[in-house]
């Protein structure tokens, strides 16, 4: 697919993913899968049977498994954007700013101590 | 004519909205943050404005990538708040004010704006959060009617910093062409310093925030000046949105006098920026 190659680019600004045309070509159904969590029938949905709810909206083998691992850079890298991937943690609670170091590859500790500046 | 009182900017980050909903006004991480607008608080219950203008982007929740507009302006009677996936907040519905939005809709249009026209559409953080932090959470109506200015400030191309500025000079223009006794108030929202995403996630810019709020005051034609790539840099990939706050300089005089400001970082992960404005 003509957008993977893209994919394969850089970013403009280093370690900074904008939703460009490439990712937005790539991560459009990790987008609209997630986008579909505004709706309570859905969130049902994805509690009761997740793949299946995966299933419904084309994802590739790659795309479902970086969200049953909730694995937030391999999703970004996929092209999904967080405004859209975080409505995931409205089903599976999870702090923004875990999800946060998980992309920044550290601990929290380390991570709200050393990136945001938190004291403690 | 109408009259625009004053041009307020602030960051429109969800946790706050989020720590009100679960009663964390007064704890050590939050107070701090929230007695910082109560100036702010003071100063919109002196100046009464019966219209806020509310430039902000939606978060994916509202619109979806399947249209994008780079600008649109509301004129829907009512604005309810949408399920961002925990379900709608508990705040009540915003009136709009319909006659001026469709003012602002001729008015840029014959300045060579030409925005979409958004009949109905549920509202996000974006608008909640300044409007909760100007005017607190109402236990009955809003005291203000609201007309948003959506800007597309996520997905690439986004507008020029250049471009928001002059739309505010153009909104400037409509607000005080409108046959009205009205008092007007500006909302820019967004930012100030954060990144969500990526291995530079967390990234804040404390200086550049203050320097920011000292110079959308006194000089922001030089802010205007700004490529998109220099605000991503300097405020990260979501703090970029700031450019938003343009839009509401743009509207005010060349020439401002700052009624308050206030600063906090981090509020969960961004600079939170707040400033009241008035024409000199």
């Amino acid at each position: 697919m003509e957008e993977m190659e893209e994919m394969e680019e850089p970013d403009r600004i280093p370690d900074t993913p904008l939703l460009d045309r490439p990712r937005q070509l790539r991560g459009y159904r990790l987008n609209k899968m997630a986008m579909g969590l505004g709706d309570p029938a859905n969130r049902a949905a994805f509690r009761t049977d997740e793949p299946a709810y995966l299933d419904r909206y084309g994802l590739t083998e790659e795309e479902k498994a970086a969200v049953l691992a909730r694995d937030w850079r391999e999703m970004v890298r996929l092209g999904g954007n967080l405004f859209f991937i975080l409505k995931i943690s409205a089903v599976d609670p999870i702090r923004i700013t875990e999800i946060g170091a998980h992309q920044a590859g550290m601990d929290h500790e380390s991570f709200l101590r050393d990136r945001l500046g938190k004291k403690e | 004519m109408a009259r625009i009182v004053g041009g307020l900017g602030t960051s429109h980050v969800p946790s706050i909205g989020a720590a009100l909903d679960k009663g964390l006004r007064d704890t050590p991480e939050w107070k701090p943050f929230f007695d910082g607008y109560l100036p702010a608080r003071e100063w919109v219950r002196e100046h009464r404005p019966d219209v806020a203008v509310v430039v902000f982007n939606d978060h994916y929740n509202a619109l979806f990538l399947d249209r994008v507009p780079t600008f649109a302006v509301g004129c829907a009677p009512e604005y309810h708040p949408v399920d961002e996936g925990w379900g709608p907040r508990p705040i009540p519905p915003f009136e709009g004010a319909t006659e001026f939005a469709w003012h602002l809709l001729d008015s840029l249009v014959e300045n060579r704006f030409d925005p979409e026209i958004i009949q109905e559409i549920k509202v996000d953080h974006g608008l909640q959060v300044p409007m909760e932090l100007f005017w607190g959470r109402p236990s009955g109506s809003w005291p203000v009617r609201v007309v948003p200015i959506f800007v597309n400030v996520l997905q690439y191309p986004i507008p020029l910093p250049a471009r928001l500025y002059e739309l505010g000079q153009a909104l400037g223009r409509a607000i005080e062409s409108y046959d009205s006794d009205e008092r007007f108030v500006v909302l820019g929202t967004g930012g100030l310093s954060h990144q969500l995403q990526g291995a530079r996630a967390g990234f804040l810019n404390r200086e550049a925030d203050q320097r920011f709020l000292t110079e959308i005051a006194e000089e922001p034609g030089k802010l205007a000046g700004w490529s998109r790539q220099r605000y991503i840099d300097t405020f990260g990939g979501e703090g970029a949105e700031v450019i938003m706050w343009l839009v509401m300089r743009g509207a005010l005089n060349p020439e401002v006098v700052v009624r308050h400001r206030h600063y906090f970082a981090p509020a969960s992960m961004t600079g939170a920026g707040m400033i009241v404005m008035e024409n000199a």
